[in-house]
């Protein structure tokens, strides 16, 4: 029997996981998130109490830590955008066997791990770093950049050194995927170089764009370990207050209703940008394409 | 084309419009353009005839300014091109593949050149539908390319190479992805608007009845040179050499060796395996020199006073059967009213006035 499925068919079991990895943990959380606390009996009391989410929304320090975390993440997507763009569209450029290097290349540092990555940073950027020290050896200053570690920059630096790969991906499969005949067309009908990248590169390659800012901006507002362990004291985020509220605090409803709702913030944010992306011409002419 | 009757009226360019020489591109070890020389007059519709690889698409590349030649000069309008980008060339393109932008509208893609220009917009709307008029296509403008079948595709295309007022258009195979119904439409369409328009079009394509279509002035190519550049009729009745009556038509070529007349007689005695033959000849052809003649089916009939044959295929064309028959080893073709039954004898008659001796290369 020849095996037959309808294209809507090739989506059960990706349904599935989601269901059963998402949707069912998510139902969880709302129902803990109305729950109390017997801190007496160490146990988590079935209840409808709205105290949790009373508390979220009262005390400001839930909305600040959501708010760092979704312009935190919106700044190193965006960044990762302007810095990944001009990366990804000389990658087109290149010979196809350099292509094949210049993606594992990209991708190498992914392979090493967080932890290693964010030792590695501290050696290059402490106070005897590498950085400090060449400065000090070239004469270009005196005392160590303090601000090099353990700071607001340090976090966004490594936040879009980790991330960049993803974008530029994303726009590279973009833009390797317009026709070069396009381009000659342009050319051919009066725009400059600089013209033919306004008019047709940039508008194919918005859905590449959007792609990468919402993966960057999801990862980086997710992130825990960078901002904790480089941020120095600018370094808290809504996951590290998850952790403590979940962990040592035992207060699951409170850590439930701040989940969800950094969830809910996020996935509003990430949709906005989206959808802005999303809106041009060049995006949806990609996309009707679709060749399946 | 407002700038058109001031450059025929000049008469220090004399009509022609591009002079390429010693045109060179070399790809790798491979030469895909060796030194051509190329004159292409104002107005005329001029078309590259030739094989794939015969390096007509990398002519019009260079012309248009996507490839640099290796060697030689194209001078357009009596300035050379050389350095100049495509983006400056008073040139526009219709590509192969349509190369429509699917992010912008029938509009856009037409308006594309004129937005770059900075028109006013009422200008721009007003020039549009000249231009979409001109292709039959005024009720289109909003339709996105994705939205188009290929015929109309090809139609968009033109106006928008058309729409900024080139000097000179350039059409690479603009129908070979169309069916031939449809290439046949467009074919008079594209030969009317070359008329209307007064533009010069330099077409190219592999398909010779195209060529004879539309073409003033038809350019043989192969293997990177060019072999023969005449008006279809010559091209036709009179090929340069072996290649030209080969590709052209489904003639079959007999070799042979002049044994009388030639020089500038235009007419020689060719001793081939199917007799003594006096036909027309190509002039620089002495006795003595192998050559080839070339006979079209339509140089013969069955007469019974005729060469001996055999009848060895016959294949059902609609309105005739084309037949191949075969005189001591040489096959040739023939069309035929009637069917006739393979392994009959008949006599075949060879119009001499017509078929003509040509150089081997």
């Amino acid at each position: 029997m020849a095996l037959v499925f309808h294209r809507a068919q090739l989506a059960v079991p990706v349904a599935c996981m989601l269901i059963l990895g998402c949707v069912l943990p998510l139902a969880v959380l709302v129902v803990f998130s109305v729950f109390e606390v017997d801190l007496d009996a160490f146990t988590l009391v079935p209840a409808f109490s709205g105290q949790s989410w009373v508390q979220m929304f009262t005390n400001p320090v839930f909305a600040f830590l959501i708010g760092k975390a979704v312009v935190s993440g919106a700044g190193t997507a965006m960044l990762a955008g302007f810095i990944g763009y001009p990366i990804a569209v000389s990658m087109t450029r290149l010979p196809v066997l350099w292509k094949g290097v210049g993606s594992i290349v990209l991708l190498t540092p992914l392979y090493t791990g967080e932890i290693v990555r964010i030792y590695a940073w501290r050696v290059v950027l402490g106070s005897e770093g590498l950085v400090n020290a060449a400065l000090k050896w070239f004469g270009v200053i005196d005392e160590p950049l303090k601000f090099l570690l353990f700071s607001p920059f340090t976090t966004h630096l490594v936040l879009l050194y980790n991330n960049l790969p993803f974008m530029v991906l994303a726009i590279w499969i973009s833009a390797e995927l317009i026709d070069k005949r396009l381009i000659e067309a342009a050319r051919d009908l009066g725009a400059r170089p600089i013209d033919a990248f306004f008019k047709v590169i940039l508008p194919l390659t918005t859905p590449g764009l959007a792609v990468g800012v919402f993966t960057v901006f999801a990862l980086a507002a997710g992130d825990m370990m960078t901002p904790s362990l480089l941020g120095g004291t600018s370094g808290a985020t809504p996951m590290a207050m998850i952790d403590n509220l979940f962990g040592t605090a035992f207060d699951w409803p409170l850590a439930s209703a701040l989940s969800l709702s950094l969830l809910v913030i996020l996935f509003a944010f990430a949709t906005g940008f989206v959808t802005i992306l999303l809106r041009f011409d060049g995006a949806r002419a990609v996309f009707r394409r679709g060749a399946l | 084309m407002t700038t058109t009757p001031d450059r025929a009226a000049d008469p220090s360019r004399s009509g022609l419009l591009l002079s390429a020489r010693g045109l060179t591109k070399n790809y790798g070890r491979d030469r895909a353009v060796d030194s051509v020389d190329l004159d292409i007059p104002e107005r005329a519709f001029t078309t590259f005839l030739g094989p794939s690889g015969c390096g007509k698409t990398t002519i019009l590349r260079m012309i248009a300014g996507f490839e640099t030649p290796d060697a030689g000069s194209i001078v357009l309008d009596g300035r050379s091109l050389s350095g100049v980008p495509p983006e400056r060339r008073p040139v526009n393109t219709v590509f192969q593949s349509y190369a429509l932008f699917p992010h912008l509208t029938v509009f856009g893609n037409v308006a594309f050149s004129l937005t770059l220009r900075r028109h006013s917009n009422v200008d721009v709307a007003a020039r549009v539908k000249r231009a979409l008029d001109a292709v039959h296509m005024a009720e289109f403008g909003d339709r996105y390319p994705h939205q188009l079948s290929g015929g109309q595709q090809q139609r968009v295309a033109v106006a928008r190479a058309i729409i900024a007022e080139p000097h000179l258009l350039l059409l690479d195979e603009p129908l070979s992805a169309l069916d031939k119904k449809m290439r046949g439409h467009l074919q008079i369409e594209l030969k009317d608007l070359q008329r209307r328009l007064g533009i010069a079009f330099v077409y190219v394509t592999h398909d010779q009845e195209e060529a004879f279509a539309l073409s003033d002035i038809v350019v043989v190519m192969n293997k990177g040179r060019i072999v023969q550049r005449a008006a279809p009729l010559t091209i036709y009745a009179r090929p340069a050499n072996a290649f030209v009556a080969d590709f052209i038509g489904a003639a079959t070529l007999i070799p042979g060796e002049i044994i009388d007349g030639g020089g500038a007689s235009g007419s020689a005695a060719i001793d081939t395996a199917i007799g003594i033959m006096q036909c027309p000849a190509m002039e620089g052809l002495a006795k003595g020199d192998k050559a080839v003649l070339a006979i079209r089916p339509e140089h013969v009939r069955i007469g019974a006073d005729g060469l001996n044959a055999t009848i060895r295929h016959v294949v059902f064309k609609g309105d005739r059967y084309l037949v191949e028959a075969e005189v001591n080893g040489v096959i040739l073709r023939f069309l035929a009213d009637n069917p006739l039954t393979p392994g009959a004898n008949v006599g075949l008659v060879i119009d001499q006035d017509r078929a003509f001796i040509t150089r081997i290369d």
